[in-house]
């Protein structure tokens, strides 16, 4: 065993929500092999990848156990001899490559300084080795790479970067937490693929941490389960797929959408939305100067009908979002037509508009920042009917009702967004819009921020509430899983076009573009789950 | 409210500035009280030393009781700290919210208008204002508010820059709000924060700022402060330390406490401050 983790136990602050962040974990990591936690935010996955590194946050402090690298307890090291295995014995690579890279320091420097820390050699074999690092990495022109910054990079040449650095010392363990999460999915298979080649060509061990159960599928020789700082299972990935005996295991891998089309009731209503030849440019620069010029949105035409809902489909930058924000009046479309109910709202004045915003509304990606903090959630979703002038304690009656809808009680009225769950949140974003009884519901990547069972329960949740409120809604997704379990139609993006667009089962049984089929083919876990 | 306070004075030295500041508030209110016969009054003979019989700040070049002008000048150091600074935040905010959340051609035309009185050397500016406007305590106020409010606005305007583009304000504007509401009630409640930290520094500099004016004589003639004590002491400095020390320690004292309480604001209220 190269990494043997015996009765691990850390506590976490006392103003935190539960007593220890670890508690007893008891994991082994064999030499080449791959080990993934998965787990839920908050289940303790990342502090494990941590105390591994010695580096638990401010506040986090070992309780209990012990960590054995190779037969030494890394508890026990001094913090220098740790600082000294870190990058050389074990090495880490992070979410977010843009925050873990520096963004005023050139790549090669950051490379070079890497390895130049751990080993005496010149700058000029520094460089070289960073070169064949890089080209390892499957980076083309590795050595112009060198001289550029990471901002210049895309996410999935930054992470390649990070991996490049982490590898720099050939380390014997590394960790990954939560590498691909923050990629497109394509970016994601390819960065997956890389990780698992590399580790076959260099025998090493991986412990990879994940909320993901189709990354595990892909990755994993063996899986641990963890809930609440708890290891619940732990096992070869072929016994933990398909015999979990933990039942949060078995809902785990039950909330992961399958990216099979579940049978939709059948949506044929008029058309109640026509986008027509919309295109929207984004101009940088001030008053007197114009530098370049990104067309996010480029002549897409679609149609939503009453009672259906449409995906639209693409990875970061196809112009998804900004599309919705065009048929929602949030930006301005520069050409084209948004017919609503047959008037054009695309170039409206906001006096006639106003009083078609209501019945159009929206549910925002973010949980955290869709809801204003120092409002009342009684105030939060009666905002809307009272900016039309009904009076608060009418609403309220009503807010009520709509809350019960939304599977929450009344006694949230007067509550706080940082007293609820991100889960719960999205409930509340999703009983602000529907206060206003719209026709139109405009759903942008409304579970994408959720953990994949509380995911389940929103989109079934919206999926409800279009029946019964019978709503055409334009949900707006990355993850084509999502899209097949909750959309009658699909239409994928790209670079602002609209690449394909069909019935969800035809679209996803037999594409028709190349696009369409390489997103299909990059989702992970697909066909093991 | 009770995290606030507790954040707030977690500093033990936060009780003891808090309550120095409160005494002075309370000795300015009650002046007319504690010292009936006004500060301009001359009531023995010049330049008593402190602790002298009845005059326990000593008195001044003309005879007139130091404890008593010292008390009336924080009258009107107050007043001014905190009238200017009402003043400069009232516009910084109004400025700062419009250019912030419209943007583009109202964003470029309000911020060249702050530029430009941020390019001015203040001090000249308010020396020509106050002497254009006549001395008085009201253009002495108006003076300190115009040069102050440029920093406030740009505060704001940062603050509403970033606060747009949050979901919650966004979802605001598909709810159909009006602009003013949403500025209203949505952005400025959580802009308010550093425009408290920004405004509780502020009285304290617009107090240095009335001193300075009063000492070169450019206060309101017809009342005694702080700045113009000192230079009307400015001749008997060498022989009567008191006459210029007070008053010089008063300001520093007030300024000083209200740098720390504006501090002690910016922990209390940053919601990424130690908890």
């Amino acid at each position: 065993m190269l990494v043997s983790i015996q009765g691990l136990t850390a506590a976490l602050p006392p103003v935190a929500d539960r007593p220890l962040a670890i508690d007893d974990v008891s994991l082994e990591i064999a030499a080449n092999e791959i080990v993934c936690i998965v787990g839920e935010s908050g289940s303790g996955k990342s502090m494990m990848a941590h105390a591994v590194m010695g580096l638990l946050p401010r506040g986090v402090a070992v309780t209990g156990g012990r960590i054995l690298f190779d037969g030494a307890d890394l508890l026990q090291e001094s913090p220098e001899a740790m600082r000294k295995r870190r990058g050389r014995d074990i090495a880490m690579i992070f979410q977010d490559p843009m925050a873990a890279l520096n963004p005023v320091a050139a790549i090669g420097r950051q490379v070079t300084e890497q390895i130049r820390a751990h080993r005496a050699i010149s700058e000029r074999e520094a460089r070289q080795q960073a070169v064949d690092l890089l080209s390892q990495m499957g980076l083309n022109e590795a050595e112009l790479l060198l001289s550029a910054y990471p901002h210049q990079l895309s996410g999935g040449q930054r992470q390649r970067v990070m991996i490049a650095m982490a590898l720099s010392l050939s380390p014997r363990l590394l960790i990954a937490d939560e590498p691909t999460t923050a990629l497109d999915v394509t970016t994601q298979a390819q960065i997956l693929k890389l990780i698992k080649k590399i580790q076959a060509e260099r025998q090493m061990s991986v412990l990879f941490i994940t909320h993901d159960f189709g990354v595990v599928a892909d990755m994993a020789d063996r899986v641990a389960v963890m809930r609440l700082g708890q290891v619940l299972e732990n096992g070869a990935v072929a016994q933990i797929l398909e015999r979990p005996t933990h039942s949060y295991t078995r809902a785990l891998i039950a909330a992961v959408p399958k990216g099979t089309c579940a049978p939709l009731d059948s949506a044929e209503g008029k058309p109640l939305v026509e986008i027509r030849g919309l295109s929207k440019t984004f101009r940088r620069g001030g008053l007197f100067s114009s530098r370049g010029a990104v067309t996010a949105v480029d002549d897409v035409s679609l149609t939503l009908n009453r009672g259906e809902t449409l995906g639209i489909v693409g990875e970061s930058g196809s112009g998804k979002s900004t599309l919705a924000r065009c048929v929602i009046r949030l930006l301005e479309p520069d050409s084209g037509a948004v017919l609503f109910d047959g008037a054009d709202i695309a170039k409206m004045k906001s006096s006639r508009l106003r009083p078609l915003r209501r019945r159009i509304q929206m549910v925002f990606q973010d949980n955290h920042s869709s809801l204003n903090p120092r409002q009342r959630i009684g105030d939060i979703i009666t905002a809307g009917p009272r900016a039309y002038g009904e009076n608060k304690a009418a609403v309220l009656a009503r807010a009520a009702d709509i809350l019960r809808l939304v599977g929450l009680n009344s006694e949230s009225l007067d509550r706080f967004p940082h007293e609820f769950s991100g889960g719960q949140r999205q409930r509340i974003g999703l009983a602000r819009a529907l206060m206003l009884r719209p026709d139109v519901l405009i759903a942008d990547e409304p579970v994408s921020a959720l953990d994949v069972t509380v995911q389940a329960q929103v989109l079934k949740l919206l999926d409800d509430v279009r029946r019964k409120m019978n709503l055409a809604m334009l949900f707006i997704t990355h993850d084509m899983r999502v899209a097949a379990e909750v959309c009658h139609r699909v239409v994928v993006m790209r670079n602002g076009k609209v690449v394909e667009s069909g019935p969800t089962h035809t679209l996803f049984s037999a594409p028709a573009s190349d696009y369409t089929k390489s997103l299909l083919a990059a989702i992970p876990g697909r066909g093991r789950l | 409210m009770i995290r606030f306070a507790r954040i707030f004075f977690a500093k033990p030295a936060t009780i003891l500035v808090f309550a120095f500041f409160i005494a002075i508030v309370l000795i300015a209110l009650a002046a007319p009280l504690l010292f009936v016969r006004g500060p301009l009054t001359i009531v023995g003979m010049p330049l008593l030393p402190p602790g002298a019989p009845g005059f326990l700040a000593g008195s001044d070049v003309l005879g007139r009781d130091m404890a008593g002008a010292l008390a009336y000048g924080a009258r009107i150091s107050l007043l001014v700290g905190a009238a200017s600074t009402i003043g400069a935040v009232g516009i910084g905010v109004l400025l700062g919210a419009v250019a912030g959340y419209y943007g583009g051609l109202v964003d470029e035309l309000l911020m060249r208008v702050t530029e430009f009185f941020q390019i001015i050397p203040s001090f000249v500016l308010l020396m020509v204002l106050v002497a254009f406007l006549q001395p008085s305590l009201g253009s002495t106020v108006i003076g300190i508010a115009l040069i102050s409010w440029p920093q406030v606005a740009r505060v704001v305007r940062g603050e509403f820059l970033s606060l747009k583009g949050r979901e919650f304000v966004q979802a605001a504007r598909t709810l159909g709000m009006r602009d003013s509401r949403i500025i209203l009630t949505q952005i400025l409640p959580n802009a308010l924060p550093p425009i408290l930290v920004v405004g509780s520094m502020m009285v304290g500099s617009a107090i240095l700022t009335e001193s300075a004016l009063s000492f070169l004589g450019l206060g309101d003639p017809n009342l005694l402060s702080w700045g113009s004590m000192i230079g009307g002491a400015r001749s008997a400095m060498w022989v009567a330390w008191w006459t210029s020390v007070l008053p010089g320690l008063a300001i520093m004292a007030t300024v000083l406490s209200l740098n720390f309480i504006g501090d002690r604001l910016n922990d209390a209220l940053n919601p990424r401050g130690q908890r």
